[in-house]
């Protein structure tokens, strides 16, 4: 026998229902509003099929009519009846948007908001005690709605907004006053809106609403945090006068009996924390304030969940929290929780996002993650149904694996961790793609020769496709990866990444439009060159496309950071054969258009210690004295000026580059020489040398002198020894200035030193 | 022989005290992929021995004076092949690490009579046993003076026969890249020294080690950026 369904029966109760919203008789319509109100609370069915049928505009259009009829001041049967249908309107309104979106924007849609505001907080309200009950009802309407992201953003810069919010903050009234601090957490998002706030003492206002009712301190604690999230100057200006009553007031709150309003007061003191780390400093209040949220992890249901987030942001980027957390066993709790099974989604990410942000920086923690074998349940988190998750579990795998002690002994370079990681790069979710990427980068960094277990599962393709990627983002963190996979990779693994990568491709990415490729492209060619000497030869494929695209990258770039991952190339390439070397000098001094100086002249002189170095060791690498053309190359360089602004460097703050100089000078006194000798011009020997080796008699100001300047000449005259006739005169003549020098500088031993190694090989020295 | 491996307490490390100034230098010979090859004399009263040893730097934090790579003995004895082992240096920089190690059995003594067989060490020694160094200013010295010790046998068990139970004073010359070391085993102080790997009868094994360009005409420098 055919039976009537049970959503045929909602819909003909719901259909009963609205044909009774639009009745004439006032009662009929207010029996319906409340039947509406009952039917929808916490049903998310319900509410849906009643929005289906178009519930939230008919009521909307009911509270309009009833706000045009009431007379607030008034308060005979009639309006009492009104009064009601407004209550309820605003009820069901407001019970349409607690926590159903679609519910919010149906609300929304119909100007709901706006007519709540004005319907209900009406400028008399303090007065009217007979209105309350309206009032009330609206703003526990409005509440909900604005703890929707949809609702409209409140605008603080209006003058009258801001005193219509300090009306609602000051009102008796819980749900008003709540309402008004609902707002704030809302609509607050720039350090102006911040700074306004401020100044017009709402802190001041919800610090005194700490002391009220629960829903006053839970209100107040959001907003509090709000108005100071991420603003020290708000923090130092609020918090810094009053320090102990303000933040004693919410430490206290730590402890309440209630697990939300806990949560918040923790939230409230990490925003505090993080904004100005100069407050919180004491050790029992950090502690107590970890302890706290890692209780709270217990609470099964929103609390719980958002605990750990809490957590995350406690410890996030901070070593000595993570070791408090540590101490307290943060490692251990967290695992507790995971180790449960079954998870809500929320819960699992927020527990795998903490675990990342411990292990992110100690290795004690990371250490005790492998002990508890945390990583199976975060690597079966891999292949988790939300994507969130997904991406958590890579970001804790991530964080565990910057151990060096784990992946020298090849902790992650296994089918186990790999098959399920690289899944990952095809994944739906771009934010999940990006994540496994950042496991997959320092995964790869495997010391021991387990890299073929990555390619032969496919690894490199999926990064070179993803390397061609339209995402920017994708290209960075896949050429990132390929980076790390190809450092000290074994000759058979570059070729095969090579023969994937292509020269082409390479070269397309060196000029790619977004820098920071750009600069992983560089950095993957510069270990690509390193290694075995043949490996070199990688740069040269395809007409040395590569070493086009890294010189012309050199002569345009702006960024340091692709200057020097550029310079590190060509060093690496001046390592080689000669043609190597003369390739790159090619390049080096090669001008862009336009361009004055050759690009190394310019990294010479660089503010940055860094490319400066890189810079000075392609110089010596060409200038190598082992390599038979380097001294043409050296008069090359010479002729360019760049031995003066190799000079120029003995006074460096750096001393990494101070030091190369010194390396490299024994090379450029020989070229001085070399450059003199060809010359023959006697006088202009002698000037050179003893201006190289006035050089030395300058890097004469610190404990240096004793045992780098002495070892430093010694390597130098030795090698210069090499260069001039032993029986000549101008040996006598550099010995003797040497002699002299070093008797100026009471450097008796060097003095000693110097005239032994005149009779050794310089290679012995 | 029953050789005791101590705990590590690296890499978590001492938090910061100390202002930046004292900061290690930064060398580009000390930073990760960098190769150094030498010899380890492990000579004793019986024979002259020494055995070579390639060492790479696989990780560098100088912020906590952190340093990490392997060390690969190649003609060890009773080995079949070459033994490589990870190992976890302290650098001393005043700020995470002092010269005197406080832990592995070293006492301040043991210290002083280590270092003070480097020659770098010399214009320091009145400082460190003021204060054993913490008021020296060791960012520009040309020498890095560190503390390597083993943690694990990279390619075999633990049941080789071998120890990893000491460490090593080591001494960097940021000048020419050149690394000397000197094997400390508490265990054998007083009729032996130690080296990483087999009980010999000989004091103070040194440790000798140039920085290897490996059959290239200069230096080269690969990286890599952990996430």
């Amino acid at each position: 026998m055919p039976t009537t369904t049970a959503s045929a029966v909602c819909t003909t109760v719901g259909n009963n229902i609205l044909l009774r919203l639009t009745s004439g008789e006032r009662d009929v319509k207010l029996k319906a509003l409340r039947e509406l109100k009952n039917q929808i609370i916490g049903n998310r069915t319900k509410k849906l099929s009643f929005l289906k049928l178009g519930a939230v505009p008919a009521v909307a259009g009911i509270l309009s009519d009833a706000v045009s009829a009431v007379d607030v001041a008034d308060n005979d049967e009639n309006d009492r009846i009104v009064k009601d249908i407004i209550v309820q309107s605003a009820a069901v309104l407001g019970s349409f948007a607690c926590g159903f979106e679609a519910g919010v924007r149906a609300v929304l849609d119909a100007g709901a908001d706006i007519l709540i505001q004005r319907g209900c907080l009406v400028e008399e309200m303090p007065l009217l005690k007979s209105y309350m009950e309206v009032v009330d009802a609206g703003a526990r309407s409005l509440k909900m709605i604005y703890q929707s992201k949809m609702a409209p953003k409140y605008d603080f810069l209006q003058e009258e907004n801001m005193e219509f919010l300090l009306s609602l903050l000051n009102n008796e009234s819980e749900n008003v006053s709540g309402l008004g601090a609902s707002i704030i957490s809302h609509s607050c998002k720039t350090s102006l809106e911040q700074k306004l706030l401020f100044d017009a003492g709402v802190l001041k206002r919800l610090t005194s609403l700490l002391g009220g009712s629960l829903i006053q301190r839970d209100a107040s604690l959001e907003s509090i945090a709000t108005i100071f999230k991420n603003n020290p100057e708000v923090v130092s200006q609020f918090v810094g006068p009053d320090t102990g009553r303000t933040l004693s007031c919410i430490i206290e709150i730590v402890k309440d009996r209630f697990a939300r309003t806990r949560l918040l007061a923790s939230l409230c003191l990490i925003v505090i924390r993080n904004a100005s780390p100069c407050y919180l400093q004491d050790v029992g209040i950090k502690t107590k304030l970890i302890n706290n949220l890692l209780e709270l992890l217990d609470d099964p249901g929103r609390v719980g969940d958002e605990a750990s987030f809490a957590f995350s942001s406690l410890i996030a980027e901070k070593e000595d929290m993570q070791k408090l957390a540590f101490e307290v066993n943060g490692v251990d709790k967290l695992y507790n929780h995971l180790q449960k099974g079954s998870l809500h989604p929320r819960r699992f990410e927020g527990i795998l996002l903490a675990l990342a942000d411990m292990c992110s920086k100690l290795e004690c923690c990371r250490s005790r993650c492998l002990s508890l074998q945390v990583l199976k349940l975060v690597v079966d988190a891999l292949a988790h149904d939300s994507s969130d998750v997904r991406s958590a579990a890579c970001m804790c795998l991530r964080s565990v694996s910057r151990s060096i002690k784990n992946l020298s002994a090849g902790s992650f370079m296994n089918e186990t961790i790999v098959i399920p990681l690289v899944r990952l790069l095809d994944d739906t979710s771009t934010a999940v793609q990006v994540a496994a990427l950042g496991a997959i980068s320092n995964i790869v960094v495997d010391f021991t020769t387990r890299r073929s277990t990555f390619i032969r599962l496919g690894g490199v393709k999926l990064l070179v496709q993803l390397s061609k990627s339209m995402d920017s983002t994708i290209r960075l963190n896949a050429l990132r990866a390929l980076r790390n996979l190809i450092f000290l990779a074994e000759d058979k693994c570059k070729e095969e990444i090579f023969m994937e990568l292509t020269a082409s491709l390479l070269a397309s990415l060196i000029c790619d439009p977004e820098p920071s490729v750009q600069e992983q492209a560089l950095a993957l060619v510069r270990n690509l060159v390193d290694g075995r000497i043949n490996s070199v030869e990688y740069i040269f494929a395809e007409d040395g496309i590569i070493l086009d695209a890294v010189g012309r990258q050199l002569r345009i770039a702006s960024k340091a950071e692709i200057e020097i991952q550029g310079m590190y190339v060509l060093g690496n390439v001046a390592t080689g054969k000669e043609s190597h070397k003369e390739a790159v000098m090619d390049q080096l001094l090669l001008r862009a258009e336009n361009k004055a100086q050759s690009c190394i002249i310019k990294f010479l002189q660089s503010n940055d210690s860094r490319l400066r170095t890189a810079a000075v060791w392609a110089v010596l690498n060409l200038t190598c004295s082992s390599s038979p053309g380097s001294s043409g190359r050296l008069v090359k360089l010479h002729d360019a000026g760049i031995v003066s602004h190799v000079k120029n460097m003995v006074n460096d703050p750096c001393l990494d580059v101070k030091v190369i100089y010194f390396s490299s000078l024994s090379g450029f006194l020989i070229v001085v020489l070399m450059v003199c000798l060809m010359t023959s011009r006697f006088s202009l020997v002698q000037l050179r040398v003893k201006t190289a080796l006035e050089q030395f008699n300058s890097f004469d100001d610190s404990l240096a002198s004793t045992s780098c300047l002495q070892f430093l000449t010694v390597r130098a005259v030795g090698e210069l020894s090499h260069v001039v006739d032993p029986s000549s005169k101008e040996e006598e003549s550099i010995a003797n200035y040497f002699r002299f020098s070093m008797k100026k500088n009471k450097k008796k031993k060097s003095t000693r030193t110097v005239k032994f190694c005149f009779d050794v090989p310089a290679d012995s020295l | 022989m029953p050789v005791r491996v101590a705990e590590s307490s690296a890499p978590s490390q001492v938090s910061g005290a100390h202002s930046e100034e004292s900061s290690p230098p930064i060398c580009s010979l000390l930073t990760v992929g960098q190769a150094f090859s030498g010899t380890q004399n492990v000579s004793n009263l019986q024979k002259e021995e020494a055995w070579r040893v390639n060492v790479r730097i696989q990780g560098c934090d100088l912020e906590h004076g952190y340093l990490c790579g392997t060390m690969e003995a190649l003609n060890v004895p009773m080995a079949d092949t070459p033994v490589v082992t990870f190992w976890e240096g302290e650098i001393v920089d005043a700020k995470n690490y002092t010269f005197y190690t406080g832990k592995w059995e070293a006492t301040p003594e043991d210290d002083i009579r280590h270092w003070t067989k480097f020659p770098s060490f010399a214009p320091l020694l009145s400082r460190v046993e003021a204060d054993g160094g913490k008021s020296l200013d060791l960012s520009n010295y040309p020498y890095i003076f560190m503390r390597w010790k083993e943690q694990y046998f990279v390619n075999v068990g633990t049941d080789c026969g071998l120890t990893i139970a000491g460490f090593y004073y080591v001494c960097f010359s940021c000048s020419d890249g050149s690394i000397n070391g000197f094997y400390y085993d508490p265990n054998s102080r007083y009729f032996f020294a130690c080296n990483s790997f087999l009980t010999y009868y000989c004091p103070f094994q040194k440790l000798e080690l140039k920085c290897a360009n490996e059959g290239r005409s200069g230096f080269s420098f690969s990286s890599y950026e952990l996430q």
